[in-house]
């Protein structure tokens, strides 16, 4: 399991465009939006520079694991590589939980470098226990998004999963204030971001920077979509396991 | 002894063969997959499993991969339950892929082949598998930049890497040129020739005939002939009869008792028959003026195709020492 888990992580970094996309797109957009305010604008009791970098942060989270489990798994049940690694002594059950654990093991550099393109060109300033805990936070919250990716590439075909990769990540992003904050957005599409992980996931580090304790709603939401998109995965990979395959 | 959906089988797990299907039925709806499939394989031996397509064959691989449960009947495989069988690492398959390549991209054929070989408990040295599949020049490259064939052998590769006692191939030359099918199988039958067992699916008589010990062919989900190819060719009762005659119409030669097909070119007339006796009385009795007269036996093709087409219904072949009486073309209505 360890080898394979190596083996995955290895592919996903040795894949430049993979890695142009998950890394380019949340430090680019970082420092191209920053300024449509003024850094030290306030909001949410912290300035407008650390809101944003927890906003990208999230956002880079989440297209890393859509990227590595949706796209990515999708072509490989397409090209007959799952069903190969079925007849090894592999146990079954590790395939999806191998791919979650690489989504999670890339998401860190991820959420770190958006952090340091907040130091560096942002300007933000946190105490060292607080970038400590920011990172932690934003890593482990991550694992819904982990999770939706490699269902995302149980559920599609190889075809599907581009576009509907493309299409979750534009929804959860717009959708959960991760580029307009969520205040702004018109009351019928505030409650909309309630529903959503990605929303959740940036409250939880909104929260760190501002120096207040995250809301247990957030952690419950996560927790919840966790579990109920885990549950999805192994029941479509049970699907899979049976499913007729001449 | 453990067994896998069905009665429990009888023997003891020493000395089992490497295979066995015993009454195995699998249906698809409505699709009849497997019919009542009895089929067993030695180890060591290098079994062909023949058919044309539905006839069976990549659903009886499935089940024995423990990838599908057999609704009916049991299997064995090694002596224990395909599932159990498959979790030890001692069966190696190489599937069909649908047309894609079967393989992951972003990673060298070399670290492929060292991450699969890790998955077993027991693999094979990384040098010898691939120096066994033919890729020691090929270690260094990508996936994603192989030819059709190269990657075949790198699939091949991922199925002996656990240093398998037994090995299903499914139609493993599947779009490989001449060259590359005839080195495929040079390799195949240095791996077999270690002792130990191989199955393989293909549409290429010729390959069964040349690589197997034994050939298995499958229609409609159970067995129709099972021998060597010899064996089979002799004992299916298709020949042909040619002879020189002038002025002949195909049409009247088609009429004659057991012939399943003829063929005029010039004076030289050819027909296939699944009646060598009949025929030539017919062909006497018609009056036709002949000469050179000689009838041959079968060739795999033709056994093939008597032993599969829907003429033939009641036609079996069983290990060919005691050929079963023949079908008469004539009397099938």
């Amino acid at each position: 399991m360890g080898t394979f888990l190596r083996f995955e992580v290895l592919r996903l970094v040795r894949n430049l465009r993979y890695v142009g996309i998950t890394v380019g797109f949340p430090v680019v957009f970082y420092v191209l939006f920053l300024h449509n305010e003024r850094p030290d604008a306030p909001i949410a009791g912290t300035t407008w520079n650390a809101y944003f970098m927890v906003s990208m942060a999230s956002f880079g989270a989440m297209v890393s694991s859509l990227n590595a489990g949706g796209t990515r798994l999708a072509a490989e049940r397409a090209s007959g590589w799952a069903r190969q690694l079925r007849i090894t002594p592999l146990p079954g059950w590790s395939y999806a939980s191998t791919k979650i654990a690489s989504s999670m093991l890339i998401a860190l550099p991820v959420i770190s470098l958006v952090e340091l393109a907040g130091l560096v060109v942002g300007g933000v300033h946190l105490q060292p226990g607080t970038w400590v805990l920011l990172t932690g936070v934003l890593w482990v919250s991550a694992l819904p998004f982990a999770t939706l990716g490699v269902l995302v590439g149980f559920v599609a075909s190889s075809e599907t999963a581009y576009p509907l990769v493309t299409a979750l990540m534009f929804l959860l992003s717009f959708f959960g204030g991760l580029f307009t904050p969520v205040r702004y957005l018109p009351a019928a599409l505030r409650r909309v971001a309630a529903f959503l992980p990605s929303y959740h996931h940036a409250s939880i580090g909104w929260a760190v920077v501002a120096g207040r304790v995250p809301a247990l709603a957030d952690a419950d939401a996560l927790l919840v979509y966790a579990l109920a998109l885990a549950l999805a995965v192994a029941w479509r990979h049970r699907v899979e396991e049976s499913r007729a395959f001449v | 002894m453990s067994t896998f959906g069905g009665p429990t089988p009888p023997g003891p797990a020493d000395g089992e063969p490497a295979l066995r299907f015993c009454g195995v039925v699998h249906r698809y709806r409505t699709l009849v997959a497997l019919d009542h499939l009895d089929l067993e394989v030695a180890r060591g031996e290098t079994v062909a499993l023949l058919g044309p397509n539905g006839a069976g064959k990549s659903t009886a691989i499935s089940i024995l991969l423990g990838l599908q449960c057999p609704q009916e009947g049991w299997v064995s495989v090694l002596g224990t339950d395909p599932r159990t069988v498959m979790a030890s690492g001692r069966v190696g398959a190489m599937l069909q892929t649908g047309g894609g390549s079967g393989l992951p991209h972003g990673v060298k054929v070399g670290e492929l082949v060292a991450m699969t070989s890790r998955l077993y408990r027991r693999p094979a040295p990384v040098e010898r598998t691939l120096q066994r599949a033919g890729l020691a020049q090929l270690a260094d490259r990508h996936t994603q930049r192989l030819s059709g064939g190269q990657s075949q052998r790198v699939r091949f590769a991922l199925a002996i890497a656990g240093d398998p006692e037994l090995v299903f191939l499914d139609e493993p030359t599947v779009a490989m040129d001449v060259e590359g099918r005839r080195s495929f199988w040079a390799m195949m039958r240095g791996f077999a020739g270690e002792g130990r067992t191989v199955v393989f699916a293909t549409h290429h008589l010729d390959e069964a005939d040349a690589v197997a010990d034994r050939i298995v062919v499958m229609r409609k989900g159970a067995v129709v002939a099972n021998g060597a190819a010899s064996a089979i060719k002799a004992a299916v009762p298709a020949r042909r009869v040619r002879f020189v005659a002038a002025d002949v119409d195909p049409a009247r030669l088609r009429e004659l008792d057991g012939v399943d097909a003829a063929c005029v070119r010039g004076t030289e007339v050819v027909l296939d028959t699944l009646d060598a006796d009949a025929t030539v009385r017919a062909l006497v009795g018609s009056g036709v003026p002949f000469s050179d007269i000689e009838v041959t036996g079968a060739d795999l093709e033709q056994a093939f195709v008597a032993l599969t087409s829907d003429l033939t219904d009641a036609l079996t072949v069983d290990d060919a020492v005691d050929p079963l009486p023949r079908t008469r073309r004539g009397s099938v209505p």
